[in-house]
């Protein structure tokens, strides 16, 4: 699917053509999602490490901590949300047999991070082609949704300890409770190395709040997708398999 | 002739005897007069200090021997000369008027007092003449403010020390609290606060000391303090409280010789409510808190050992009820969310001892394959694109007349990225 709009610039007509990368529903999803982790880690990361001085004025009354606490239990609860969406959303289309398949792990991902390593470290010339979400963006969804899910599990438990040892034992309490504050490290390092770099460094990427990404990057970046959808032929239709 | 002057022999016999008589009777006369007119001459010239205690001694030292006050309760102004000789002043030398300074004239200037607490208020002000420092650490204690507010029941140096029986409690030579003293300090802090010695000296410290004579468990005095004695019962004292316990239960040679853990600081202060409460501790030492400290589980003043098999915090249902102090919804898995002081380990809680392996390897994993990656895309661009770069500039240029179309503005956009890699 492709749209096309008009840009005026140094008075001259371009003609970008841009093409349909996420719908509205994933767009908020996402806007919520890095809102909540936001806040989340900045309420989470001081209370982590509350005996650190940049922590101190953060959390240095009763009064305080139960506020940041609260901030934090909100946002958790706007994160729970969008998980339970993402998931009820995604078993909706499950069932009406319309689940789009682009996310899902395939061999080729693998084969696609040796080739983009050979071509990074100077042994092949030729970049590997992608589909839709290439292995970067797929292990970026994959590894923060396992993180996620840990991370809303383990705040439940330790946010009503009182219920939940009443069907686990004890002793995963402290267990949990160390799971999700370092999770939550792995998360904050996860997204501002890997993450920020590619959709801020690598490129700025801004398809997950516009919709869209424009020709060039489609064809830059998604090659396979981009001929998927214009119906072209691939430049070298050999280098990689069409996506499902 | 012979009797005439044997008479005459008699008679001065009887003279002389006579006469010797009289001089003894009128030196007897003359040496009482002399008394009694040195005496009051030379008494203004004395120093009180030179009054011996004996002479005190000799009304004082009468058992019975009381003065009223003005409510007619009777002061009694007997002393027990043997209680103030083996007293640390009495063994020293120290004169009763040395303490007793507006006295030292007899007959005794008037003295009055509403009542007899009247009388010990105003005389145990004399303390201070030589401990004023102690006097001073005093005036800062919860003693003297009850005072302040009127509470004259509340304790001052007699109370704890007494007037004259003043023990000695320190060793002169090292300074070292007396081993008796250790059993002393509970003893008089018990005349007011009876109640707790009573839980005292069942907990493992109290019966301790007062079964076993061991010096080595804290007394009323290491937790309080001596003379500036805190009121327990703000919110800096529970706040600062866990630093007290731990005074003791860190130092590893003294819990060395008990079997006891000296990790029992860190690991509360690693936990939630020891981090809170450290935390408060040091920014806003005044906050209240409703988060556990020490005392909260162990209790205060009857604090058992752990493996007590009645009341000992190792039976998981002990500690269930501290948990439910503030948790009352917990169950008895509850109390397996606290570590119990352990820190982590495969034989103590295994799962946390598991996850804390996982995450040791885990995070490595992941920054250092992400860095990897990040750092070989970095190195590609440097090394690749900033020529490609320059090149499509310069063939932007002439091209961008003819096909400004589609070409136009993402040329433009790879030249921000260019800059920006």
């Amino acid at each position: 699917m492709s749209t096309t709009s008009n840009h005026s610039a140094n008075n001259r007509i371009g003609i970008i053509r841009t093409f349909h990368r996420f719908t509205v529903g994933q767009r908020w999803e996402h806007l919520l999602l890095m809102l909540s982790v936001i806040v989340l880690l900045l309420t989470g990361l001081p209370q982590k490490y509350r005996l650190a001085t940049w922590s101190h004025n953060l959390l240095s009354t009763p009064e305080r901590l139960q506020f940041v606490q609260q901030v934090h239990r909100i946002a958790a609860i706007v994160l729970t949300l969008v998980v339970i969406y993402h998931l009820a959303n995604a078993f909706y289309l499950l069932a009406r047999r319309n689940l789009p398949g682009d996310m899902l792990p395939t061999w080729k991902d693998i084969k696609d991070a040796w080739q983009m390593i050979k071509y990074l470290s100077f042994f092949n010339s030729k970049k590997p082609l992608f589909g839709k979400y290439n292995f970067e963006q797929k292990f970026t969804y994959w590894f923060m949704f396992f993180a996620i899910g840990i991370m809303v599990i383990t705040g439940f438990i330790i946010w009503f300890p009182e219920f939940f040892t009443r069907l686990l034992p004890g002793g995963i309490i402290p267990a949990t409770k160390l799971a999700h504050s370092t999770e939550a490290i792995v998360i904050g390092i996860f997204v501002f190395i890997w993450h920020v770099y590619h959709v801020h460094i690598e490129r700025l990427n801004l398809s997950i709040f516009t919709g869209w990404l424009n020709e060039n990057d489609m064809r830059t970046y998604h090659e396979l997708e981009y001929h998927h959808l214009t119906g072209e032929s691939s430049e070298n239709p050999d280098r990689g398999e069409s996506q499902g | 002739m012979i009797f005439h002057r044997q008479s005459r022999r008699y008679t001065l016999l009887a003279a002389g005897v006579l006469f010797i008589l009289a001089f003894i009777a009128v030196s007897q006369v003359t040496l009482a007069g002399l008394s009694f007119q040195t005496e009051p001459a030379a008494t203004p010239t004395l120093s009180p200090l030179s009054i011996g205690n004996e002479t005190c001694l000799e009304c004082h030292g009468q058992p019975g021997l009381t003065m009223p006050m003005e409510n007619g309760d009777l002061l009694e102004v007997y002393v027990n000369p043997d209680d103030y000789n083996n007293s640390i002043h009495g063994e020293l030398g120290y004169a009763c008027v040395q303490c007793h300074r507006s006295v030292g004239e007899y007959p005794h200037p008037a003295y009055s007092a509403s009542d007899l607490r009247a009388a010990s208020l105003d005389l145990y002000q004399a303390c201070r003449g030589c401990h004023e420092q102690q006097y001073a650490l005093a005036q800062d204690s919860v003693h003297s403010r009850a005072l302040a507010e009127g509470k004259r029941e509340t304790a001052i140096c007699t109370d704890c020390h007494t007037a004259h029986a003043v023990r000695p409690l320190k060793d002169r030579t090292t300074g070292e609290l007396l081993v008796d003293a250790h059993v002393w300090i509970p003893q008089t802090c018990a005349q007011c606060h009876s109640a707790i010695y009573e839980k005292y000296q069942e907990s493992v410290h109290g019966s301790a000391l007062i079964e076993a004579g061991n010096p080595d468990v804290p007394t009323c005095i290491d937790c309080h303090g001596v003379h500036n004695i805190e009121d327990p019962t703000v919110a800096s004292f529970r706040l600062k409280s866990p630093q007290i316990c731990s005074k003791c239960h860190t130092d590893e040679e003294r819990m060395a010789k008990y079997g006891l853990s000296t990790d029992v600081l860190n690991t509360y202060v690693a936990d939630f409510h020891g981090t809170t409460v450290t935390l408060f501790e040091k920014i806003t030492p005044d906050a209240e808190t409703n988060k556990p400290v020490c005392y909260d589980c162990h209790s205060i003043h009857d604090i058992k050992a752990t493996d007590d098999p009645e009341r000992g915090l190792q039976v998981k249902e002990n500690l269930l009820i501290r948990c439910q102090l503030c948790h009352p919804d917990a169950t008895i898995n509850f109390p397996d969310s606290w570590l119990s002081h352990y820190i982590p380990s495969l034989e103590h809680n295994p799962v946390v001892y598991y996850v804390n392996q996982f995450y040791k390897f885990f995070i490595p994993g992941v920054v250092g394959s992400m860095v990897i990656l990040v750092a070989l895309d970095l190195n590609k661009r440097a090394r690749t694109r900033y020529p490609k770069i320059r090149k499509m500039e310069v063939t932007q240029e002439q091209v961008e007349p003819q096909q400004a179309e589609s070409v136009g503005e993402p040329a433009s956009e790879e030249d921000q990225h260019g800059s920006l890699s």
